[in-house]
């Protein structure tokens, strides 16, 4: 039942990604709903479940559609989904400010590599417009992330299983 | 054994997490393998399928202003049409005094763009039409405005296209009037750069820039954008000219693919 709920939900996520990502396109930038998904489900789920999951919506956002490097959605989503898995539990155990520290620091690294892979030629030429993309890119993904936190606080999540 | 089983399943997640990477690095690493080319093509006609009522629904949201930007176009059309008529009668008389014997045509199949792709930067485009319509890699893709990129991956009903803002996307192009030869690729937002200029070309902003027609993919003298900048650095052989395209990637709902070029012998 957990797991059909689950796959009912990353299905979902995927579909409104699919659905709303063309609409909230600003200057080529988009919000990424499937790492807001994908950190959840490792706070919530742990780490294993977390990977698996952000590997087969790494692999379908890549396969709906990506110029080149084909494979790095899987990559950088496993990889934020494992790192994330460290918070796993750990609401209660860190010091609030190291908590929302390290979650940030994650969703940064996220958006470095997939802005280094995309933007290489910017980051040999021009360092701060390389770090403009990169935070504009993190910063619209944020704002969601924020509004999310309203309806689903990151407390309530880690907290999913406990209850 | 056990043993074994049991430090396997104690580290199952950082195990789970080195399958994963090594599984996308492959996938980086053979991106331009056949195989990959293939699932890519099937998935490409799967999702085109599962998007193409969003796309429709996109399409009508969109009708109206669409339409409206047609007739301001098609009045700017009518009005430049007077003046190209002269233009084309002189270029015919003057073709005719130098005997210039063949003339191109290209044979353009019109596709709606059913897909974006789902990452968080657009960098490819789907277009609802693929083998079936005469699709294969490599085929220019356009709009009225310019060059939007070339056929990556042909399905049977579907086509992805590789947009002119993918960091691994190169085009030969040429500035007039100097007519100098330069290799050009994505920078930032529209802005793109051209490098391998002759250090002495004359080059200014405002400069056409079209594609040289060197390529094997891309006809002469398709259109591509303007000069915004010139870099001349002391140090370096080279000058670099930054452009701006007039397409915007992220709203485009139709364009062209070039499926032939026929040659009118005169």
């Amino acid at each position: 039942m957990k797991n059909n709920n689950l796959l009912f939900v990353t299905i979902g996520t995927l579909l409104f990604q699919i659905l709303f990502v063309d609409f909230l396109t600003i200057n080529l930038i988009r919000p990424d709903f499937l790492l807001i998904y994908v950190f959840y489900i490792a706070i919530i789920y742990g780490r294993v479940v977390a990977i698996v999951v952000a590997f087969s919506l790494g692999l379908l956002s890549d396969l709906f559609g990506v110029g080149s490097y084909f494979g790095l959605g899987p990559l950088t989503l496993s990889t934020t989904a494992y790192l994330s898995g460290f918070l796993y539990n750990k609401y209660e155990r860190l010091l609030p400010y190291v908590f929302h520290c390290i979650w940030i620091g994650i969703l940064l690294l996220h958006f470095y590599i997939n802005t280094y892979f995309r933007f290489q030629t910017i980051f040999v030429s021009d360092i701060l417009d390389f770090v403009s993309i990169w935070l504009t890119s993190f910063s619209y993904t944020m704002i969601f992330f924020l509004i999310m936190q309203y309806f689903y606080p990151m407390k309530e999540a880690s907290r999913a299983k406990i209850n | 054994m056990r043993s074994l089983y049991l430090t396997l399943l104690k580290y199952k997640d950082h195990l789970l997490f080195l399958l994963a990477i090594s599984l996308s690095l492959v996938f980086l690493l053979r991106n331009e393998s056949p195989d990959i080319y293939l699932i890519r093509g099937k998935s490409s006609d799967l999702f085109s399928f599962i998007n193409s009522p969003l796309a429709w629904v996109k399409n009508m949201t969109q009708l109206q202003k669409e339409t409206e930007l047609l007739r301001e176009k098609n009045i700017q059309l009518s009005l430049q049409l007077e003046s190209m008529l002269a233009a084309y009668e002189e270029n015919n008389s003057l073709k005719d005094l130098l005997d210039y014997s063949r003339e191109s045509s290209f044979e353009l199949l019109a596709a709606k763009v059913i897909n974006m792709g789902i990452s968080s930067n657009i960098s490819s485009i789907t277009l609802d039409v693929g083998k079936k319509d005469g699709v294969t890699t490599n085929q220019p893709v356009l709009v009225p405005s310019g060059v939007i990129g070339k056929t990556l991956i042909v399905g049977e009903s579907s086509t992805l296209v590789q947009c002119i803002n993918d960091i691994n996307y190169r085009l030969s192009v040429r500035i007039y009037p100097s007519a100098t030869t330069g290799i050009l690729r994505y920078l930032i937002n529209d802005i793109y750069e051209i490098r391998e200029l002759q250090k002495n070309a004359q080059i200014n902003v405002g400069d056409k820039v079209v594609t040289s027609g060197y390529s094997k993919i891309y006809p002469e003298n398709l259109p591509v954008g303007e000069v915004v900048e010139i870099l001349d650095e002391r140090g370096s052989f080279q000058k670099v000219a930054r452009i701006k395209i007039s397409p915007k990637i992220s709203s485009i709902l139709n364009a062209f693919i070039i499926v032939g070029i026929s040659f009118d012998e005169k």
